[in-house]
């Protein structure tokens, strides 16, 4: 039992090593330690004497640790107490601006992290179907071995790096740069399957593809319509700002959502729709606004580009034609139109619920024009708040664990790459020979969209002359990802036996250990969480928090930037990934990392955020806003809590941080910004820059281009650089001048330094140019599909031939006739591992369910608590236990997708390293999920599949 | 707010408890004593509610009113009935055993202790009519004294332990300190719930072992219209059982099979059995309980300080002829007719 | 003199559940025991309403008259605590409690009930304040540590309050008169708006 850190051995040496520690136990033992006794078993809790209490922890220090939740991307702070090392208490904070001391579930079961009894304790390895305990050096050896053997034969893109939205900044941008050295862009994480179709949707409107305000900015709203969204179970915490909303502002709330939630619970109005119908019922929305004149006609005219190409489609839908797509009628559709265009500024809040489709960048999309038709964008109180999952979800997209870009969302062209080697001060030339040297489809690899995430089944499993890459994968890195997330679990399986080697690095075993009948070939690598760890996190708003370390890390345990250096030193590019970045104790320094990725990340202003002004507003948690998360006095007064990305220019330049995009009302030096112009000066001689719209004090009053040292030039703006920042600002932009002089000149004179454009409400590079409804792949209404079919098969997206018409086109409507949907509980996180390891947690929600109408499980003859088979549409099942229940729909079920553990009807526990199963396990909903993926992200279909459910006999 | 919602009651709570209720009011329970226990109970009850208010006020009238009468839900909750937010039963089952069957017991068992005891003074002991033969008859065989004292220890060890977890708070508690109080009190608990299986068994044996001697015939009419002898001069006559040997026996059949049944439905709560149910049971099980020990007061009175001669039969299992002769004249007659 | 009570705003509690692990969490309780839960009435259906319960702390409280060993006391503050030494398992309390309250650990032969375990409003038991006998019987006492309950001080809505009834009584006054009015704040007097230290009475300010 560690009671102490690793170098301090004295208290309890008696008992076994390997155990994480709880607060009971850990008393105790201090007791016991105190009072000579060895046979610490013996004692029961009520037994200990009165003369041990002296030496009993309320007399050891208390060291207060500030930390950030690791459960979703609200980013509540904590307060830690470590007593001894122990994590001995946790209490509330109730200065901190986002959470004021409150906690869901997850939140305040988080000390369990210090105890961490079902974790994975030592590097283990699979022999003949045994896990056996290995030493982190052979376990680096091995896999490291076969890594470059794998790399001579079939080349760098056939080892897959799947990173992880639970990294901190520093190891996210890391393991980006990290992925980039070994010669692939076949790296990918959560966010893949999570927010891509939103990042990708609302960058291509208006610039960044992030959550517009914050959670204290909803204070301010009137109105909130939340589709595919249910923040009263996904992040509770946030209810506590949408309900102050509700009773200060009387703001009127609208749930959109097939399933009646806890959210719908709070709502003024709940309207059902039918799953996957969102662009439908935008569009039907919109029809009724244009039809009474309801929308922000100015607004439109200086910041929207394209609104009358979206005027025409919605014009198709009617409220008869809006009924009969999404079941919901012309009477309430108007009503809860007219309540958002009354009631303004209004914001929309969407999540999984609308991007986990084949059409979720249209989805996306048709939410941003609802909100820019409505004028509600770039105002407090308005706004696209777009909740993110994860806790660092949005930091990992940032810092591009993403296979389709390098940190920053530079993009894979020659010219992100000559960015990034110039800021890691790597050779170009060098980095660009670690990638496979062969064109597929015109592209070199290192400039090609890897393999995402969401389709690395398909990387082992398709044909590999399909695959615009050298080989299939062979090795695949699960580094803090749950493969139960992911759809088509019975594909996975024979993807997961198919690798040569699968490697697990994470602080649990994960269903993908246990998943397969592999014997071989698997390694788990112990990583520890962020609470044994420190760096920087960012929350949904943008914001940045730092995070204390609270304990050193369990068992053997390493974080995860350890274990990449481990691993780069083995792979023999260690030199050039650490250039500037200091190792101390096989550690990279942590402060190092975030400092050179605020010499890149010039794109989205990830710039001024220095570790010290982050650990500066960390220890200021009190002297900030509740509701607009400024500063007022102290240190850092007048400065935005966390830094609010872009936070512009150098931290030295001392930008407060965006606490609300595109929002004109401030100077940009004050937080203000502009539509970022990103798409060009004009389309078909249309003016894209905005009109008579600029941002306040702008010397500019007008749209105007991004900014460049040429612009700077013609401006007359050139020698407001200093002669440094000339030098560096030489043919570059804004995004490329490593000196954010360009930034600081722009900022100066009040300019946006991405330029002031119009928002357009047409993405013409998209599939559809103007979001149209299409029917998903699987649907119960096959009257549909020929009015509104899905894209044609595609030959290669994402290195891969992807499927639309070919599998619309098969009606299974018979043979699966209940549409399937799944979600969220409030207990549980992502593949659940962590939190079904989490006894708090699991203790609430011990067995896997599927929620069917009443109706319907009369119909097929079952009751509530009977166990029923759902069988999805390409044949995978789940045995799982009937919640009978009117939260869905007749002809729509819903299962929630952390289960793990079991697989269509087998219980995998026994396949757990010993004392590592979670304590709850139950089928992966996924298992019975289905092909489908949005065709500009690769964005999985979660939300809508057909399916089948008979009731389980014995 | 509600005084007792008798009316209310579900039925077969009502049927089961009131007929037994009613039987031990009929040992004693003053009129006074039940309008005072009605009083302080509806006063408690409206002062015991401020907390529940509170949450009326918070979730509006209809959500109280539902949640009030018992509404279920749902919880993530494992626990037995977590999915009621209210429960309704509690508050009548505290004022069932608080304001009745605590107080009528006493008065029950109080009450009969002083009849018996103004009637050994008042009548005395019931001597032999004639001296003693010197001769005896066998009465008891050795199996059926065991079983009896075996009984009759279960008795009365779970009878004190039994009165104890009822009453033992009110005077022990301050008597013992509470230490040993607590420590007497688990005893207590344990000796109550692993020794009741037992005595069930023990009492299962007897009936059966005893029952054919127990049917009643004309001779036990006769027997109680003289009021077992208090009633005219002669001695009635009786078999081997006399008629208030038999009242005794189906009684304790009866009455004890109340209190085996509804002690082991509080005896194992591991079958998930309501809560309601153990309200039920617990009611049954104490009124019934402290019928049978004020009856059983009864039955000892007369087995040792009331009758002379009558404790040797269950002791050595042999009675002197005289004995026999006097109180079990025809069993007396058919055991010398056999010899 | 305080009157310690629970109230739980109904209009904000969405049943995350936030309240139980703090619980858990705090009193490091056993599986299997939970003092605090959380019911939906209606679930699914409009007029859903989530309530979370645990022992209410009753000013004449039923368990504290059924109990045959008289086990329970009540605090200066109104707090219902009980001595688990006392405690035989009767499982009388639980027959009484209208709120389900007490709970207990059944890992004994014939599903016997063990020692009552239950809500102390984080106050601990009748052992030395903090003591590790203490915490171990009977979880945190935050009480003397002049804290509240750990479930009303992370309650994710603030729904679940804890506290003086009078000032808890006042802030839900000022939520329902908001409620009714279209420019309410949130049950915080403006000046303190900022930390919602009223909300949060107790809060860490003097601590932290």
């Amino acid at each position: 039992m560690r009671l102490t850190k690793k170098s301090d051995q004295s208290a309890a040496t008696s008992s076994t090593s390997g155990l994480g520690l709880s607060r009971r136990r850990f008393l105790q033992n201090s007791g016991i330690a105190a009072g000579g006794v060895a046979t610490a078993g013996m004692m029961a809790p009520g037994m200990m004497q009165p003369a041990e209490a002296a030496t009993a922890p309320t007399g050891a220090a208390i060291e207060i640790k500030r930390t950030i939740c690791s459960h979703c991307s609200v980013g509540c702070g904590v307060y830690a107490e470590v007593q001894n090392g122990i994590w001995t208490g946790q209490e509330p904070a109730f200065d901190h601006p986002f959470n004021l001391g409150a906690h869901c579930a997850k939140g305040a079961a988080l000390r369990e992290h210090g105890h961490g009894d079902r974790r994975l304790k030592y590097p283990m390895k699979l022999v003949d179907g045994q896990w056996k305990k290995i030493s982190w050096e052979q376990a680096i050896d091995e896999v490291g071995d076969k890594m470059l053997q794998v790399r001579e034969e079939s080349g760098p893109d056939s080892v897959y790096w799947l990173g992880s939205a639970k990294f901190s900044n520093e190891q996210a941008y890391l393991f980006r740069k990290y992925a980039s050295l070994w010669g692939t862009n076949n790296v990918d994480h959560q966010a893949r399957i999570c927010h891509s179709t939103t990042v990708a949707g609302v960058a291509n409107t208006w610039g960044y593809g992030a959550m517009t305000n914050s959670f204290n900015d909803i204070h301010f709203s009137k109105s909130i319509i939340l589709i595919g969204a249910n923040p009263a179970e996904a992040h509770p915490v946030s209810m506590q700002h949408i309900l102050r909303a509700k009773e200060r502002n009387k703001a009127h709330i609208i749930c959109v959502d097939p399933r009646f939630t806890r959210t719908a619970a709070h709502a003024n109005e709940y309207i059902r729709i039918r799953p996957g119908s969102d662009v439908a019922f935008v569009w039907g929305m919109l029809w009724h606004i244009f039809e009474n004149g309801w929308e922000d006609k100015q607004f439109i005219q200086q910041r929207v580009y394209g609104m009358n190409e979206v005027r025409e489609e919605v014009s198709k839908w009617t409220p008869d034609e809006v009924e009969n797509v999404t079941g919901v009628t012309g009477e309430q559709m108007r009503r809860a139109a007219k309540e958002l265009a009354e009631n303004r500024p209004g914001t929309v809040i969407w999540c999984m619920g609308g991007t986990q489709h084949t059409t979720g960048n249209n989805n996306t999309r048709a939410y941003c024009i609802l909100m820019l038709a409505l004028g509600n964008m770039g105002k407090s109180g308005g706004g696209t708040n777009i909740f993110r999952g994860h806790d660092n979800v949005q930091g990992a997209t940032d810092l591009g664990v993403l296979s389709h870009t390098l940190p920053g969302y530079y993009g894979l062209s020659d010219g992100a790459w000559a960015h990034w080697a110039k800021v890691w001060n790597v050779d170009l030339e060098w980095i660009q020979n670690r990638f496979d040297q062969n064109v597929y489809r015109k592209l070199k690899p290192i400039n090609d969209q890897g393999i995402p995430v969401s389709r690395w089944i398909d990387g082992v499993l398709e044909n590999k002359e399909n695959i615009d890459q050298k080989d299939n994968l062979r090795v695949m890195v699960c580094w803090g990802h749950a493969v139960n997330s992911q759809t088509r679990g019975v594909e996975m399986k024979k993807a997961i036996e198919k690798l040569d080697t699968l490697v697990i690095v994470d602080p649990y075993p994960t269903h993908a250990a246990v998943m397969s009948d592999r014997k071989d070939g698997v390694y788990l690598l112990p990583a520890c969480t962020q609470f044994e760890t420190y760096g920087s996190v960012t929350a949904s708003n943008r914001s940045l928090q730092w995070r204390d370390q609270v304990i050193e890390p369990l068992f053997e345990s390493k974080p995860d930037h350890e274990i990449m250096n481990l691993f780069a030193k083995k792979l023999g590019f260690a030199e050039q990934l650490f250039k500037n970045i200091e190792i101390k104790n096989d550690q990279p320094v942590i402060e190092d990392i975030t400092r050179e990725f605020n010499k890149g990340m010039w794109t989205i202003g990830y710039t001024g955020q220095s570790p010290e002004r982050m650990k500066l507003h960390q220890k200021n948690w009190h002297t900030f806003n509740y509701d607009t998360l400024i500063g007022e006095g102290g240190p850092i007064s007048g400065e935005y809590y966390g830094m609010p990305w872009p936070c512009w220019g150098t931290a030295e330049q001392g930008h407060p941080g965006t606490p609300i995009l595109y929002d004109t009302s401030k100077s940009v030096a004050d937080g203000g910004l502009t539509f970022r112009a990103r798409f060009g000066v004009e389309r078909e001689g249309v003016n894209l820059l905005a009109e008579n719209s600029f941002s306040k004090n702008s010397d500019i009053k007008d749209g105007y281009p991004e900014f460049s040292g040429k612009l700077l030039k013609k401006l007359g703006w050139w020698d407001d650089l200093t002669a440094d920042e000339k030098a560096q600002a030489e043919g570059k932009n804004w995004k490329t001048d490593l000196s954010g002089g360009i930034q600081r000149v722009a900022i100066k004179h009040g300019c946006s330094p991405f330029g002031n454009a119009k928002a357009r409400a047409v993405v013409w590079t998209f599939p559809d140019k103007v979001p149209l409804h299409r029917e998903p792949l699987y649907t119960a209404r096959r009257d549909l599909v020929s009015k509104y079919p899905t894209w044609d098969d595609a030959e290669s997206i994402y290195r891969l031939p992807t499927l639309y018409k070919s599998i619309q086109d098969k009606d299974v409507s018979k043979e699966y006739p209940i549409v399937l949907t799944s979600g969220r509980l409030v207990e549980y996180e992502g593949g659940g591992e962590e939190t079904r390891s989490n006894p708090w947690l699991a203790e609430l929600q011990q067995e896997m369910f599927v929620e069917v109408n009443p109706v319907d499980a009369n119909n097929i003859g079952f009751k509530d608590g009977d166990d029923v088979w759902v069988e999805g549409a390409e044949g995978g099942k789940v045995r799982v236990k009937a919640l009978v229940t009117r939260r869905v729909d007749t002809g729509v079920v819903f299962m929630p997708f952390h289960f793990g553990g079991r697989f269509q009807g087998k219980d995998l526990t026994d396949k757990y390293p010993q004392g590592a199963a979670p304590y709850v396990t139950g089928e992966a909903a996924n298992t019975a999920t289905t092909y489908g993926y949005d065709p500009v992200t690769q964005m999985q279909e979660t939300k809508v599949t057909l399916c089948r459910i008979n009731k389980a006999t014995a | 707010m509600i005084p007792l919602k008798w009316l209310s009651f579900k039925l077969p709570f009502h049927t089961l408890l009131l007929p037994l209720l009613a039987l031990t009011l009929a040992f004693s329970l003053s009129f006074s004593g039940l309008t005072q226990a009605a009083d302080s109970a509806e006063e408690k009850t409206s002062q015991a509610r401020p907390a529940e208010r509170k949450v009326a006020s918070f979730a509006g009238p209809e959500y109280w009113k539902a949640i009030q009468q018992g509404e279920t839900g749902r919880t993530q909750s494992q626990a037995r009935e977590a999915n009621q937010l209210i429960n309704v039963q509690g508050e009548e089952w505290r004022i069932w055993r608080n304001q009745w069957v605590t107080p009528a017991g006493a008065y029950a068992m109080g009450g009969t202790l002083a009849v018996l005891l103004i009637f050994y003074i008042l009548v005395g002991q019931n001597k032999l009519d004639s001296p003693r033969t010197g001769n005896t008859v066998e009465r008891w065989k050795r199996f059926d004294r065991a079983l009896h004292w075996t009984v009759a220890t279960l008795f009365i060890i779970l009878a004190i332990s039994g009165l104890t977890l009822l009453y033992g708070k009110f005077f022990l508690r301050a008597a013992l300190g509470d230490s040993l109080w607590g420590n007497y009190a688990i005893a207590c608990k344990l000796a109550h719930n692993y020794l009741g299986p037992l005595f069930v068994l023990g009492l299962l044996v007897m009936i059966i072992k005893w029952m054919k001697n127990n049917f009643f015939n004309s001779t036990d009419v006769k027997w109680f219209m003289q009021g077992g002898g208090m009633v005219g001069k002669a001695h009635p006559s009786a078999g081997y059982m006399n008629g208030g040997e038999k009242a005794w026996f189906w009684v304790l059949t009866t009455v004890g099979l109340v209190v085996c049944i509804s002690g082991l439905v509080m005896d194992f709560p591991n079958f998930d059995q309501y809560r309601e149910t153990m309200q039920q049971a617990n009611l049954i099980h104490g009124a019934a309980s402290l019928l049978l020990i004020a009856a059983s007061f009864g039955h000892i009175y007369i087995g040792t300080a009331g009758t002379e001669g009558a404790l040797e039969g269950m002791t050595n299992g042999h009675v002197d002829e005289a004995w026999a002769k006097q109180h079990h004249d025809l069993w007396y007659n058919e055991v010398k007719n056999k010899k | 003199m305080a009157r310690m009570k629970f109230l739980c705003d109904s209009k904000r509690c969405i049943e995350c559940n936030g309240c139980v692990t703090a619980c858990k969490n705090e009193n490091e309780v056993e599986w299997g025991i939970q003092r605090r839960r959380v019911v939906t009435i209606n679930d699914g259906e409009p007029g859903e309403t989530s309530i979370s319960v645990a022992c209410m702390h009753c000013s004449d409280a039923p368990c504290m008259a059924v109990c045959p060993t008289d086990v329970f006391y009540q605090t200066e503050d109104g707090i219902v605590l009980h001595n688990k030494d006392g405690c035989i398992g009767c499982g009388y309390c639980l027959y009484a409690c209208p709120f389900g309250a007490p709970q207990f650990p059944s890992d004994a032969a014939f599903g016997e009930r063990g020692k009552m375990d239950k809500c102390t409003f984080c106050a601990g038991g009748p052992e030395e304040d903090n003591s590790p006998e203490e915490k171990a019987k009977y979880g945190s006492n935050r009480i003397a540590e002049g804290k509240l309950p750990m479930c009303a001080e992370m309650c994710s809505t603030k729904a679940l309050l804890a506290g003086d009834a009078a000032e808890v009584s006042d802030i839900f006054r000022e939520r329902v008169i908001y409620r009714g009015h279209n420019d309410g704040a949130w049950a915080q007097a403006p000046t303190m708006q900022k930390t919602g230290a009223d909300l949060a009475y107790d809060a860490t300010q003097s601590k932290a």
